[in-house]
């Protein structure tokens, strides 16, 4: 994929999520007013109609509302959301295809230090590699979905497979770069990841957003080892 | 103002991605009415079904309502932050169903050694169930 169809890809998947997060505020009344304009820029964006300027405008209305929420609403879902856009709005000012290709390689090693740092911060920690913490995360963390989850911490032997399959997988994330294949595989299992996630601690933006940001990852590997 | 939105917008810009670096202490919300018994102001469901799971990837709003609070938590125990303490408020108060007054409280649960324990980080004031009644 050339970087134009990359973005115009990226820019429906972005739009898609962010209408997504957006419709989810309407459920509560106090936030109607604020969300329904972010709705319509989403659904603008995913038309194609204007799109570094609506991009722009959702950029600006990312900030408002870090401002509304004194931080993120949602986490680290919130955080990609912002980077995803802050790099399509400065692909959309750079001068020339140089600074474009900067932006969407900015966002595409952010993606790989996002599964690497993750996996890396906690290979080093005790409790992570003997599974205790992801046994702590299902007794008494405040992730999981509902209260027969937490039978989940009686297994340690089956947590302890998870807690390495995941940070193995998050550190040796990089390495997929090496081939296309191997990205696309990993770009698989990651997803599957994301799902996860949504289905168990009920982190269903993350699903969404990540999934934004895959192609500029699949770019980046054919411009730099392609 | 300029200094308050580059604190803001650099956590998303220059991302840290350490996400569960420990298992903290976690925050539950816990309210009462009218000087009852304490409760969860939001407690999660005895189970959740592959189908509610499914339906959930795209319109999750009461979960997500749920992490706000749990990030709200965070940051009044980390700073005292009066944005995190009215908001708390308000969404406890928004999920009363009755009562004049109500109370709230931040209570965590953290390993120590192979205990779960429980502290009480923050109690509020009494507060008036309907939002303008002083």
């Amino acid at each position: 994929m050339s970087l134009p169809e990359v973005v115009q890809v990226m820019s429906v998947m972005l739009g898609l999520a962010v209408a997504q997060q957006s419709a989810e505020h309407l459920a509560g009344a106090r936030d109607r007013l604020l969300f329904l304009p972010r709705l319509i820029l989403a659904l603008v964006l995913v038309s194609g109609w204007q799109q570094a300027w609506v991009t722009w405008a959702l950029f600006a209305y990312g900030v408002v509302l870090l401002h509304r929420f004194d931080g993120p609403y949602n986490g680290g879902s919130d955080k990609m959301t912002l980077l995803i856009t802050a790099c399509l709005s400065a692909y959309h000012l750079a001068p020339d295809t140089r600074w474009q290709e900067m932006a969407m390689a900015y966002l595409a090693v952010q993606l790989v230090l996002s599964y690497f740092v993750s996996g890396y911060i906690k290979i080093i920690k005790a409790e992570w590699r003997s599974g205790e913490a992801l046994c702590d995360v299902f007794r008494f963390s405040a992730y999981p979905v509902s209260e027969r989850l937490r039978g989940w911490a009686e297994r340690p032997g089956v947590l302890w497979l998870m807690s390495w399959a995941v940070m193995g997988f998050e550190v040796l994330f990089p390495l997929s770069l090496l081939h296309p294949a191997a990205l696309i595989g990993a770009l698989v299992v990651a997803g599957t990841f994301h799902l996860a996630n949504a289905c168990l601690f009920g982190l269903n933006r993350f699903f969404w957003i990540w999934l934004c940001a895959y192609p500029s990852l699949i770019w980046f590997q054919d411009r730099v080892l392609g | 103002m300029i200094a308050k939105t580059i604190s803001l917008l650099l956590p998303a810009l220059l991302p840290s991605w350490r996400f569960f670096k420990t298992v903290a202490a976690s925050p539950r919300v816990e309210l009462r009415v009218d000087a009852g018994d304490w409760q969860e102001a939001r407690p999660i469901p005895e189970r959740v079904g592959l189908a509610r799971m499914a339906r959930r990837l795209v319109w999750n709003p009461r979960r997500n309502e749920q992490l706000y609070m749990v990030s709200l938590s965070e940051r009044l125990a980390e700073d005292g932050r009066d944005h995190a303490r009215a908001e708390l408020e308000r969404l406890v108060r928004a999920g009363l169903t009755g009562g004049e007054r109500f109370q709230f409280r931040l209570v965590f649960l953290q390993r120590e050694g192979t205990q779960i324990v429980k502290f009480i980080d923050y109690e509020s004031p009494v507060l008036p169930v309907a939002e303008h009644v002083s």
